[in-house]
This record gives structure tokens, sequence and C-alpha cells, in this order.
């Protein structure tokens, strides 16, 4: 097995901020020195390249390409620190072993995967051999929320899962099913990840709730924040204003991955 | 000419279409079956020696004799949930995964929005 390990970020629910946390961690692991991909396995909706500043003509070869056969894993992998883009928090990845491995956002080809399926012996080979290829010590994962096929696979063969979730009863009952699923597919490292948490609320009690309810790590309990709204996906947060109570929250999630075994 | 790995790749490939395990079927499997299964589908295949090897790993609660890996490995090919390239010590065995199907919507639909969508670009 590969030394690389696989971190898979999923919520059950849409809207959790899953793709900014999961852009946003990625950036923080990759900045302590590590080699970092991120792939886009919501290829019905894909999104996260935007916090990474690609548009479709900055794009190159995608996922999609990959499993339709058109293009090998090597060419989907575009290097972020050497394509920092605009964008202040973004700049200060240049030089980092930071790749995006994104999905089409083109209509028709999205319309594609719609039509003609996955064949996912393709798609676990394009993910165990971007962490070979690329020499990767972390390969993280944006799923799409809720429980589909492609979902379940990542679990499968992750080796951190965190669950982003809010302080919601619609996200606690969901989260409850994704957990018994995690734990039924062995999940090495199960963690959990609270976001868009009132202030007015204490978050240590927030954590000690969701660790008893679940019987599992909460990293961080990431505050619901205005300035985070404002900033619209153009930016990487934390990068922009690393003091912000949100990023030194989100912050507190680093050691975990660093750490899991 | 195709050469061995090409006719092997072919063979391999061949087998994929026939069936396969969905993400949820290994959720069901016994622990050291799916402990197995998740060291193929993270090496991307595994000699029998390495499955061996990882049975030999795990807590002797859930450890298989050879007997049994032997058993569960010949019922998961059948199956078609792996695929044996060689045999007995000499095999190579990897996962095979069912296809995602498509959506069943009618395929006038899938060209009436392919065809909308090419107008836009």
């Amino acid at each position: 097995m590969s030394d690389g390990k696989i971190v898979s970020i999923h919520s059950f629910r849409g809207g959790t901020g899953k793709s900014n946390t999961t852009a946003n961690l990625a950036a923080q692991v990759a900045l302590t020195g590590k080699r970092v991909g991120v792939v886009d396995t919501d290829i019905q909706s894909p999104g996260i390249h935007v916090l990474f500043g690609l548009d479709e003509q900055k794009m190159g070869r995608t996922l999609n390409d990959f499993l339709h056969g058109a293009a090998s894993i090597r060419e989907v992998g575009f290097s972020i620190g050497e394509n920092p883009g605009e964008g202040q928090g973004r700049a200060q990845l240049k030089g980092s072993q930071l790749f995006l491995f994104p999905s089409s956002i083109k209509g028709g080809e999205i319309s594609k995967i719609l039509k003609e399926g996955i064949d996912f012996n393709v798609l676990n080979e394009g993910l165990q051999t971007a962490i070979s290829e690329f020499d990767l010590d972390y390969l993280f994962i944006d799923t799409h929320p809720g429980l589909n096929e492609e979902t379940l696979l990542s679990i499968a063969t992750s080796d951190v899962l965190i669950v982003i979730l809010r302080p919601d009863t619609q996200d606690l009952q969901g989260t409850a099913v994704t957990v018994d699923i995690a734990r039924s597919l062995d999940v090495p490292n199960l963690l959990l990840l609270v976001n868009k948490a009132l202030p007015k609320h204490d978050p240590q009690a927030i954590k000690a709730e969701i660790e008893s309810k679940f019987d599992a790590p909460v990293t961080s309990v990431l505050p619901l924040s205005f300035d985070m709204a404002e900033n619209a996906s153009r930016d990487l947060f934390s990068l922009c204003y690393p003091d912000h109570e949100w990023s030194k929250a989100l912050k507190n999630v680093v050691p975990f991955i660093l750490n899991a075994k | 000419m195709p050469g061995l790995f090409d006719r092997l790749d072919k063979e391999i490939k061949d087998r994929q279409k026939e069936g396969g395990i969905s993400p949820l079927d290994l959720a069901a499997l016994p622990p050291a079956l799916r402990r197995i299964m998740r060291v193929m589908l993270r090496e991307l295949s595994a000699s029998y020696p390495r499955l061996c090897d990882a049975v030999d790993s795990m807590p002797e609660k859930d450890r298989l004799s050879r007997p049994e890996l032997d058993s569960a490995l010949s019922d998961l090919t059948e199956q078609f949930w792996l695929i044996r390239i060689g045999e007995k010590e000499k095999a190579i065995y990897k996962v095979n995964l069912r296809r995602k199907e498509g959506s069943k919507l009618a395929a006038g639909i899938w060209s009436a929005l392919e065809n909308k969508l090419k107008g836009r670009s």
C-alpha cells in the first residue's frame, strides 16, 4: 500500500461548507511542507476548483477526461504551487506541492457522466495512481453530499474520514447514518467537524454533546461567519485572514490529519 | 502485436464487464474479507502471498485460516467480485467494482440536453 493517506471529506447534507473547508484544510496541510492532492469527486456538481482560482478556460484536463480514457491522471493534476493565480490568500501557495484534480464544469460533460454512469474500477485506479504518480502524502477527496456510490467507494478506501455537520437536527440525523456506514466500512480514523455554529453557543459544549452522541472525536467547532460568507469562495479564507476565529478553529483540525495512523 | 501485458490487461477488462461488487456490498462482508478487499482496492491488485500477510496481521479473533482464506477467495472470484489471474500461490487478485449505471431517463432527453448545451457554447 502506498504511504499516502486518503482523507475523505463528507457531509450528509449540502450547504455545510464542505468544499470551502476541504480547500482550506488541504492548503493548510500543504503549507506544512506535505505533498497534497485534492480531487473533486462531486462530478454532478463540481465546485472546489473555484476556491483555487480555476475556471473553464484555465482548467485543462479533468477527472471526466480520465474516466472516459481521454487523459492520464498525470495530465489531470493541476499544480496550484506553480499556478496559484490571483488572490492574496492563494498567492501563499506559490511553490507548495499542492495539486488539484478537478471535475469538468461543462454541462455536456456532466450530462455525459449522468447518462453513461461511472466505471468505479477506473475511478479507484485514478485515485490510487494519483497518490503514487504525484508521490502524495495526502489525497483529499471532496465528495458529493449524501450517500451515493462514489462517496461510499471513497469512504471504503479512506484512511481518514472527516464528516462535516452543522449543529442542526437534520444534519445530526444524517451524520448518524454516515457514521454507521463508515464504521461498517472500517474507516481507520473517523473524525467529525462542526461548521456554522452560532457564536452565542459555547463551542466546548457543542463539542462535548456531539462527541457523546457519536462516540467520535470532534476536531473543531467552526463558527458561523458573515466574513466567511462575504468571501463568497473568491479565495482561501484561512490564508487571507489567518487570525480570524474561523481560520484559527480550522487550523485545529490539521494535527488530527497529520497524526492519523 | 499485443504483448503478454496487453493480453492480461484485456482479459481483466473483459472480466470486469461481467458484474462486480458495489461499495455497499463491501460493508456487508465479514471483517476479515473487508480488510483484504481494502488492501486490494488501495494497492489495485495483490498477490496471494500479500493477502496471506494481510490476514496474518489481523487481530486473532478475525484471522482466517489458510483453507478459510482459499475458500473465501474462490467464492468471491466465482461471484466476479474478484478477478484472479494465475493459479494458487502465483495468483494475483484484483477487486472488480460494479459500474455505476447511467440515468434511466429516456435517451431523447439526453440528446436534447446535449444539443441545447452545444448551442450555448
